[in-house]
């Protein structure tokens, strides 16, 4: 279903949206902020404020998904801690400090402990290269809401996501238990798997912003958000952040009913709060990152940024949107969990595998002859449009080629679909037998009964000494198929 | 010349880098060798990374870390570390010519380290070029021009490896299918056409006093069910019998018995 | 502060401060029970499998994975320099990039039609 939404979404909006592109690529690739008058020790300030940020944010978003899903679910949630239930979280974290902490026999003991360690450290790396906000001034000193850039910024978030991904594996290992290691497996190969196609939506920015830097793609996206011209990078990235965050639908790593807790099976206390935290600051970092990559980070919505020219889009002011902007993911990230059911695994890497990947991968091609043409790689006439606009006539002759290609996979695709549903489809038959199969069957609806007796070999006799009819001879078609009632349990 | 803070960072991460490097030849289980050669990785990559080769440090970080290791993990946990290596020469002449290979590499690195240690007017130059590019046009910008200009013959042939490295992994790990796959419907099906367990295998026996999936249920006439346990834990000899359980019930049964007779 | 890369580093220590600080009090502050049965490995109360992590086989379906993993990250790995340049590289680079990726493609085609992709 889901899929062929994606697909009418890739025809219908991409010729209108392919002409709205007119943002110029960034002039570098290097970092557009400037850290120049930031000394170490404000780094350091920066660097511990972002990591408060975040520990609070985790307090307020696990008490807001336990809120959220409450009203989802008709009943209130947690109210009783604090102001609205605001403390439940706190209390919740002191309770596993209070607990004991098991290493169970089997454990890898070093591996064991590390493990968590890694899990919870990797999670907050990331969030170092996120723009929170414009360049303000503290202390004296002129520096931007961010607590660094550099040229590889997200790449390097990718590097670290899958340094972080060791702390599941090795959790898994080192159990010394069956659930936790195939639960960790589980886990990594599902990871692994959605990470690549995350990579790929990312080059379609990389496309339109000419960097790699957080600081500058928000910068390029001052004119035009990229959700409009890589709309499908976005479909394809909110999809993966979902599975990589291990969230419903795609938590199959702790598929209760088959693998209990998965990968942290056998951890308790702290050790397990640390995945516990792992887990929704990675969701922080992955809704962060979507905000710096499609929604224009912490620059103001459109005609918010306008009044007075530009007076909340920049400074402090930013922080503000991003955090807006953040907390709108994190609550589609909730939303999800209160309405859809876990998917299969075969399903869930089904869709990685053979949908995801290779159409990703077109997507990327596609937006690379877009971008060549609007640059004009592909030839340099133009021509009117309407009398007003002006544009390339390559760019025009890609993007119809790009949208009759989608058109047509979707259509055949659909086709395919009808046909194979209509194959499934078999009508069942005018008439039936009702005791073809050894036991009474029901008509459907439509159905007529055949009478019992107009059928040779089929007849209803009364055993002799038994009081219930036993039925002897065999269907139409079968070859003999004698009806032997089971008794296995004897 | 290298910076202060090159330095600390050299003489803070190298010996760690050492250690972890004999830490792979000595660690007793093949899952710590793996950790401390991912160590080594990552410690390779800020090597680059402080030699100003941003893109390639963190690539060395995203794809050994990430891909590489993370297959020599899976490899080590699944095979089992205890399987003992053959060692047996399945290829003629396998030692010859690896010995021909680690001497030319070694020859290869001694020459390159040793001109970077005796020519550092050389090494000057060539990293002055470095951070001049990474000012200018970028160090990744750089870094395409190099490889879709001088080296895009290798950029293409690597594309050929990546197909090598599909078919071998294939032939290695995949095993066909050969009957199709049953999916759960065509099981439900079969299952209501033989008229067999049609409402599925009885469940395990619940009791309050014992954990279930190990224990069979009881039918009716107080006999266990032998197809509601596990065939696995038939196999490893884990059922629990259901003697004390029936006795309990007998039990129960003639206290009623004689409650009723009363 | 011309050391971009060593707030990360802050941002390191920190995470790992938190995260072993946390961890070593609740060993400190929490308690301790020996129980035999609370230190087995957990399997819903049957007796633990022998496998776990010893010599135990598991499908080597994952080992698969892994590998197809390793060759679609060097592709993106290639990706990434072509797309960020893509503005100075110009239409050869174009044309080379499409040639890689079919080329890859050709790969994710046969492993597809091997049946490589299908999860059992």
């Amino acid at each position: 279903m889901s899929l062929h939404l994606l697909v009418d979404q890739a025809m219908t909006a991409h010729p209108a949206a392919s002409a709205l592109v007119t943002a110029l690529p960034a002039a570098t690739e290097n970092p557009s902020a400037d850290f120049s008058d930031t000394p170490w020790w404000l780094a350091l300030l920066k660097a511990v404020a972002v990591f408060v940020y975040l520990l609070v944010s985790t307090l307020l978003v696990i008490w807001f998904e336990r809120r959220v899903i409450g009203r989802m679910q008709q009943r209130p949630g947690p109210n009783r801690n604090g102001p609205f239930g605001l403390l439940q979280t706190l209390a919740d974290g002191a309770k596993s400090m209070l607990k004991e902490d098991i290493t169970p026999d089997k454990a890898d003991k070093l591996i064991y402990t590390l493990a968590p360690l890694i899990t919870a450290t990797m999670a907050f790396v990331a969030f170092s290269i996120i723009p929170l906000g414009g360049t303000v001034s503290i202390f004296g000193h002129t520096t931007p809401l961010q607590v660094t850039d550099v040229p590889v910024s997200v790449l390097l978030v990718l590097a670290v996501a899958s340094v972080g991904i060791y702390g599941v594996v090795l959790a898994g290992w080192s159990s010394g238990s069956t659930y936790p290691l195939l639960g960790g497996l589980r886990a990594t190969a599902q990871m692994i798997s959605y990470e690549i196609a995350m990579g790929l939506s990312l080059v379609a920015i990389f496309l339109y912003s000419g960097s790699m830097s957080t600081s500058q793609i928000v910068a390029a996206q001052s004119s035009l958000w990229y959700i409009a011209p890589a709309f499908f990078s976005f479909a394809v990235y909110v999809i993966t952040m979902v599975g990589e965050t291990n969230r419903l639908p795609f938590d199959l790593a702790e598929g209760e009913g088959e693998l209990t807790g998965g990968f942290h099976t056998e951890y308790s206390s702290m050790r397990f709060a640390m995945f516990f935290l792992g887990e929704y600051v990675n969701m922080f970092t992955v809704s962060a990152l979507a905000t710096t990559m499609f929604l224009g980070g912490w620059k103001a919505p459109p005609f918010i940024a306008a009044i007075n020219d530009g007076m909340f889009n920049g400074g402090w002011w930013g922080l503000l949107w991003f955090t807006g902007k953040m907390w709108s993911f994190l609550f589609v990230f909730v939303w999800l969990r209160g309405s859809l059911p876990r998917t299969r695994y075969d399903q869930f890497m089904r869709f990685g595998w053979k949908f995801l990947i290779p159409i990703t991968l077109a997507w990327v091609v596609a937006v690379a002859f877009i971008r060549g043409a609007q640059l004009g790689f592909l030839g340099d006439s133009r021509i009117q449009l309407f009398g007003r606009f002006e544009i390339g006539v390559a760019t025009l002759t890609i993007v119809g080629v790009v949208a009759v290609i989608a058109l047509a996979g979707a259509w055949i695709w659909d086709d395919k679909r009808a046909a194979r549903l209509e194959a499934a489809d078999v009508a069942p038959p005018d008439e039936i037998d009702p005791f073809a199969g050894g036991y009474p069957v029901p008509p459907l609806p439509g159905q007529r009964l055949r009478e019992p007796g107009s059928q040779p070999g089929t007849l209803i006799e009364t055993a002799p000494g038994s009081k219930e009819p036993v039925l002897s001879g065999s269907s139409s078609t079968g070859g003999g198929t004698t009806v032997v009632k089971e008794e296995t349990h004897g | 010349m290298t910076s202060t803070a090159e330095a600390v960072g050299f003489w803070l991460l190298a010996p760690l880098a050492v250690v972890a490097s004999l830490g792979l030849l000595f660690a007793r289980k093949a899952v710590h060798a793996a950790m401390s050669i991912a160590l080594v990785m990552i410690i390779i990559g800020i090597f680059y990374i402080m030699q100003k080769a941003d893109f390639l440090g963190v690539v060395q970080v995203f794809v050994y870390t990430g891909a590489v290791m993370m297959l020599f993990l899976f490899v080590l946990m699944l095979v089992g570390v205890d399987s003992s290596d053959s060692i047996v020469e399945t290829i003629k002449g396998q030692r010859w010519a690896s010995l021909v290979l680690v001497v030319g590499l070694a020859g290869v690195l001694l020459s390159t380290i040793g001109s970077a240690v005796f020519d550092e007017q050389k090494v000057q130059a060539g990293l002055d070029k470095l951070v001049a590019t990474n000012t200018e046009t970028g160090n990744i910008t750089g870094m395409a021009e190099l490889i879709f200009g001088p080296y895009v013959w290798i950029f293409e042939v690597t594309s050929a490896l990546l197909i090598t490295a599909a078919l071998g992994a294939m032939v290695l790990a995949h095993r066909e299918r050969l009957s199709p796959k049953v999916t759960q419907a065509q099981w439900a099906a079969r299952r209501i056409k033989d008229n067999k367990n049609v409402a599925g295998l009885p469940a395990p026996g619940v009791y309050a006093r014992h954990n279930a999936v190990d224990t069979p249920a009881l039918l009716p006439d107080g006999s266990p069910s032998d197809l509601s346990v596990s065939r696995v834990l038939v196999a490893r000899d884990q059922v629990a019998t259901t003697d004390g359980i029936r006795d309990v019930e007998r039990h129960l049964e003639r206290e009623i018995e004689e409650g009723s007779a009363r | 502060m011309n050391e971009p890369y060593v707030p990360v580093l802050f941002m390191l220590g920190l995470g790992f401060v938190f995260a072993a600080g946390s961890v070593g009090t609740s060993l400190v502050v929490g308690p301790k029970r020996y129980n035999r049965a609370k230190l087995e490995a957990y399997e819903c109360g049957i007796q633990p499998s022998p496998q776990a992590s010893g010599g135990g086989r598991v499908p080597i379906k994952y080992y698969l994975t892994a590998m197809l993993f390793i060759i679609f990250d060097v592709e993106s790995i290639f990706l990434y320099p072509f797309a960020v340049a893509f503005n100075q590289l110009g239409l050869f680079a174009l044309i080379e990039m499409v040639l890689f990726v079919l080329t890859v493609f050709v790969a994710y085609a046969y492993v597809w039609r091997r049946g490589g992709l299908d999860w059992a």
